[in-house]
């Protein structure tokens, strides 16, 4: 075994991979639980791409074949059924921690200098998995995932000058149609995943050039606080917390493994109950309770602005929350709360 | 971890990887309906379609492997925290490395 290790050791050069983790320090505090979530958005993306390429050996990204095939994977194939629910419901995790990731560096004000560069890697990592989801939601190409991608699609069209042609390309013309699907699989399986494997290895490189960072309240006491090496010490207990993770992702996978609606028609009308993803009802209410007409605007318009302009601020966070330890400060972190509140709220009215 | 330990802990693997391995081929030969897929494969079910097996046989078989999973996964965690306790105590001996060693400004 150790002649085999050393032979790998020599060409590969495990060794200073291994000299470099031993030399890594994890700060312990009370916010360490948020050092998990990183890697354990890793584990799920893992679990997405072994998942995803199984499943991509039987699915037939075509009008006809589509939810024939996604039908043949889950009754035919053994284990299929899993599989797919797997695969679904990884992506449910991997999102909701990526959403835990970001609040938890947002509300410890992990962002501020030098670490501006790595929260917007975060962020743009945070809206190719919300593309993943999206463009996977209408993989199956049943009623509901055809009509929620048409309300989706629709959305950007509301944006003045360019919405017209947004939507275009992302349907592959004027409607939601077959193009529109082969579109969206090309998407699913070779753009995001360079685009999100480019990010991350970017987000990690800056992880490894600053380091952790530390809440600003620790360092606000000025004490220089405890220490934990990541190799093996940290790294232990992230595999400990992957194997819960992998438990219960594999429990809910067989308890609630998501079904597979009629086959999509695209001249039947829009089915009722339409309801997207959970990490995208919070926009889809705010739509629903905007007025068709604000100040003689659309109303559409207003909302999609309005959220765009959100999205936009949160990414450029480290910039204007310049001085965190400040009333400013405060009064932003107050702000984010509040947005996070309507986020929830919204959110379970919309599941109603 | 000594030797020993580490021979206990192998063979708990071994011991284990035939059961978990017994699980998911009961639970992978699970006789799919065939009418169901032929149709599925000639033509789109009009409805919607189940996503778990429904037979008493096969839904067994998945909570065998859901059983097995979650005793490999308990074993696996015991073992993982006899090294995390081990290494914790390594490190607090200073045998490692200094103790307690703050974290630096940047990247460390």
């Amino acid at each position: 075994m150790r002649t085999l290790r050393d032979w790998f050791d020599e060409r590969l050069g495990f060794g200073a991979v291994i000299g470099f983790l031993e030399k890594k320090d994890v700060p312990r505090h009370k916010h360490t639980v948020f050092y998990y979530t990183g890697s354990s958005i890793l584990f799920f993306l893992g679990i997405q791409i072994v998942t995803g390429v199984l499943l991509a050996f039987y699915y037939q990204p075509t009008l006809a074949g589509a939810n024939p095939s996604v039908a043949r994977i889950v009754t035919e194939l053994p284990l299929g059924w899993l599989l797919r629910s797997v695969h679904s419901w990884s992506s449910t995790f991997m999102i909701a921690i990526v959403f835990i990731h970001l609040l938890g560096i947002a509300f410890t004000k992990a962002y501020r200098r030098p670490r501006e560069a790595t929260w917007i890697t975060g962020v743009l990592l945070l809206a190719a998995s919300l593309a993943f989801g999206f463009t996977g939601y209408l993989l199956p190409w049943d009623e509901l995932s055809l009509a929620a991608t048409k309300v989706g699609t629709n959305l950007p069209r509301s944006i003045p000058v360019v919405g017209a042609w947004l939507t275009g390309v992302m349907r592959a013309g004027e409607d939601v149609t077959g193009d529109t699907l082969s579109r969206f699989f090309i998407f699913h399986v070779s753009v995001l995943p360079i685009a999100i494997l480019a990010l991350l290895g970017a987000h990690l490189f800056l992880v490894q050039r600053h380091g952790m960072s530390v809440p600003l309240e620790e360092e606000r006491k000025g004490g220089k606080g405890p220490v934990l090496p990541f190799w093996p010490n940290f790294a232990y207990r992230e595999a400990g917390v992957w194997l819960i993770l992998l438990g219960l992702l594999v429990t809910i996978a067989v308890v609630a493994a998501p079904g597979l609606g009629p086959q999509a028609d695209l001249m039947s009308p829009a089915p009722e109950g339409i309801k997207p993803e959970w990490y995208f009802l919070f926009m889809f209410q705010t739509l629903k309770l905007f007025p068709a007409r604000i100040l003689g605007l659309n109303g559409e318009m207003v909302a999609v602005l309005l959220m765009m302009a959100g999205m936009g601020l949160v990414a450029v966070l480290p910039f204007i929350d310049n001085r965190p330890a400040e009333r400013k400060g405060k009064i932003i972190t107050g702000l984010a709360w509040a947005g996070l509140a309507y986020a929830v709220v919204m959110s379970i009215w919309g599941l109603l | 971890m000594n030797g020993r330990r580490r021979w206990v802990s192998i063979l708990t693997i071994l011991a284990l990887a035939p059961c978990l391995a017994a699980g998911i081929l009961g639970a992978g030969s699970q006789d799919a309906p065939e009418a169901r897929a032929q149709q599925a494969a000639v033509k789109a079910p009009a409805e919607g379609t189940e996503a778990a097996p429904r037979p008493p046989k096969e839904r067994m078989a998945v909570v065998v492997l859901l059983t097995w999973v979650w005793i490999s996964i308990l074993v696996l965690f015991w073992l993982l925290r006899l090294r995390v306790r081990e290494a914790d105590r390594v490190f607090n001996m200073g045998l490692r490395r200094t103790a307690g060693k703050a974290p630096e400004e940047r990247g460390h």
